[in-house]
């Protein structure tokens, strides 16, 4: 059972209680006796004993707590979507579990467990009509701008149903339910954000951009943005919460990358590396011009091959002048670009980029785009290993991952490029 | 000084050939006509352009250095017409370049060209050489797209080809000596490239217009064609691609 009184502790690392995250090599152990899925540890139990805390709680149509603040924008039937505040049953100040830039130090267990206990209400509006008078409308964009926890009662026309639903972009959330009314403390809104919400002729792009550039966390930025708190007045409209993860992330990234071309190169090959939730991230940056890669290997009964019994990898890449068409592996393309771009523009150096992934089987569910963020942002806060040639740094990576380097190299359009493609100055 | 008038043509021609590999340039103008020498962001190609002063109808200059952003320059020019004729003044005092054509006045601000480099052609023995008509060659770089992104260049004494091998489909195009313009080689020489960077390089030359191009052995290419109705010359050169084992 949850321990509600810890609840109103304002201390939120005792809130959510910091577990050791478990290793690859416990999997093997499991699969050895009645885990025969393969995971390393059963994802229905995981959700079972999440839904388990929360279900007492919930049980019933009217639910009042503390929104850290949190909005989910729906994508199913477009441009009718459904739009609402995301609850948990519980007061106090609950930010961190929508600010997924800090939950790398939580374990995939305590994510679910926060975020199960949000309560997602709907309310099927048209994109279009952010303006609306309706409370729930107007409510919910409040909630998206405001800049701390606020509270939130709301009565919803049936008691919450369903367990805890995983996307691959957005963050999971728990059960949710058609909301009939709701009213809310007033809110403090974040001040950047403020003043961007009232700027009707700005463009979202430069909001956006100006707000990143302001220190707004990217998290923030999202949610304002799904409510269609930014742009010019007639074009605003409401984004389904999964494309304005990617939009946000793509967006500041591409404004990071102009920058990034036109800064000198570095002067070696760089390997930065990172394990989180039992996902390894390598991250190679070569002395050239801008060119970034990012590629997956998923082993089997891992999240996204959940069936298959070899490994499958996937990759997306752009050369230098950039891509015309959507990522083939999706918004995590976009978000890990905006990280690497973050550092090269720090550092006011360009480089090629080129990132390694594998997903071991202790990653058992899709936790949201942000993992891919954050753990690259980790990694390259890491101290790197310098390298004089590429292939001092690919026998480092080698040492690193699993994955065989000539498998990589075959499944890369970058490394390919960096290895067979020679310069007019080798001549 | 710099005060020119030339068909839209010329002008539209030097930017098909300079933009798929550089976004600015050091345009370098002389009395006797205009130049520039670039390297793309990548360090793999270079161009190295030249149209004497014949190729304008009016010209005047004299040694100076213009920093063009060619995309910039490309969107002005497509608001001519082919046959327009376009006016070109360097105006010192704002730095700007005074486009006209017709009544359209259009100034555009320069880049500082302190900081461009001036890169140096590299001194290379490229033992064969052959010239073709572009239309030999550009259906087989077509063809060669669509199964990969290196395709293979072999000269020997009595045939030029080309050849692109994917996963599982190949291309092939051989083109025996009596096709060619000319051929002149001693022994085989054979290269890899990238497609992409060579089909932008022979994609400026339409139809008959002759190519030449000289290639070694896991060498550069060098790839040469007129422009300006003759009055102009581009040179491009493009490193190798090595074999992977």
């Amino acid at each position: 059972m949850l321990q509600n009184t810890k609840f109103y502790s304002n201390n939120q690392e005792k809130l959510l209680p910091i577990t050791k995250q478990e290793s690859t090599s416990l999997c093997a152990l499991c699969r050895g006796t009645k885990f025969l899925c393969g995971k390393s540890r059963c994802p229905v139990i995981v959700k079972y004993h999440s839904r388990d805390k929360v279900k007492s709680l919930i049980d019933t149509v009217r639910i009042g707590g503390s929104s850290p603040p949190s909005v989910f924008i729906g994508r199913i039937g477009y441009p009718k979507v459904s739009i609402g505040p995301m609850i948990p049953p519980i007061m106090g100040d609950t930010s961190i579990i929508d600010t997924p830039e800090l939950w790398l130090n939580k374990s995939i267990d305590d994510i679910v467990d926060f975020r199960s206990m949000l309560i997602r209400g709907k309310h099927t509006v048209d994109v279009y009509n952010v303006e609306s008078s309706n409370k729930i409308v107007e409510y919910t964009r409040e909630l998206a701008l405001a800049k701390n926890s606020v509270f939130t009662d709301a009565i919803f026309s049936k008691k919450p149903r369903g367990s805890i639903a995983f996307y691959d972009d957005a963050q999971p959330h728990g059960p949710s339910a058609p909301i009939r009314k709701f009213d809310i403390s007033n809110p403090k809104y974040e001040q950047h954000i403020e003043k961007a919400f009232y700027d009707t002729d700005l463009k979202s792009k430069d909001a956006i951009f100006n707000l990143y550039n302001d220190g707004v966390r990217i998290s923030k930025i999202q949610r304002a943005f799904s409510v269609g708190a930014f742009g010019v007045k007639k074009l605003r409209r409401f984004v389904p919460t999964r494309w304005s993860i990617t939009a946000v992330d793509s967006n500041i990234g591409e404004n990071l990358m102009k920058n990034t071309k036109t800064y000198p190169w570095i002067n070696e090959f760089r390997v930065y590396y990172h394990n989180q939730f039992d996902n390894r991230w390598a991250v190679l940056m070569t002395p050239s011009e801008w060119q970034y890669e990012l590629i997956e290997a998923w082993y089997p009964n891992t999240t996204w091959n959940p069936y298959g019994s070899s490994i499958s990898i996937f990759n997306s890449y752009e050369f230098y002048k950039g891509r015309t068409t959507y990522a083939e592996i999706g918004g995590c393309y976009y978000a890990a670009r905006l990280a690497v771009n973050e550092v090269l523009n720090k550092e006011r150096r360009q480089a090629g980029a080129v990132i390694l992934r594998e997903a071991h089987p202790g990653y058992i569910m899709p936790i949201g785009v942000w993992n891919v963020r954050e753990s690259v942002r980790k990694a390259l806060k890491e101290p790197y290993r310098k390298f004089d040639t590429l292939n001092q740094a690919l026998v480092f990576v080698s040492e690193k991952m699993d994955i065989p380097l000539q498998r990589w190299i075959r499944n890369s359009a970058i490394l390919k490029n960096q290895l067979y493609q020679k310069r007019l100055e080798d001549f | 000084m710099f005060n020119a008038k030339v068909k839209s043509e010329v002008l539209k021609g030097i930017i098909d050939v300079t933009s798929p590999l550089v976004n600015e340039v050091k345009l370098n103008i002389s009395p006797k006509g205009i130049s520039l020498r670039a390297v793309d962001p990548a360090h793999v190609a270079m161009v190295d352009l030249a149209v004497k002063d014949k190729a304008f109808e009016e010209y005047k200059a004299t040694d100076m250095e213009l920093g063009i952003d060619m995309d910039k320059f490309g969107g002005i020019m497509r608001l001519s017409s082919s046959g327009d004729m376009v006016s070109l003044e360097y105006d010192e005092e704002t730095n700007r370049l005074i486009v006209k054509i017709g009544n359209l006045v259009r100034k555009m601000g320069l880049i500082d060209t302190a900081g461009m480099p001036d890169p140096k052609m590299p001194n290379l023995s490229l033992p064969a050489k052959i010239v073709l008509k572009a239309s030999e060659i550009s259906q087989g770089v077509r063809a060669s797209e669509a199964v990969s992104d290196h395709l293979a260049l072999t000269v020997s004494k009595d045939n030029f080809e080309l050849s692109a091998e994917g996963d599982t489909d190949t291309v092939n195009l051989k083109l025996p000596k009596d096709l060619l313009v000319e051929l002149n080689a001693t022994s085989k020489s054979r290269s890899l490239f990238s497609i992409d960077y060579f089909s932008n390089m022979i994609k400026p030359v339409k139809g008959e217009d002759p190519i030449t191009i000289q290639i070694g052995n896991d060498n550069p290419i060098k790839v040469e064609f007129d422009i300006a109705e003759k009055k102009g010359h581009v040179t491009y050169l493009l490193a190798p691609r090595i074999e992977s084992e």
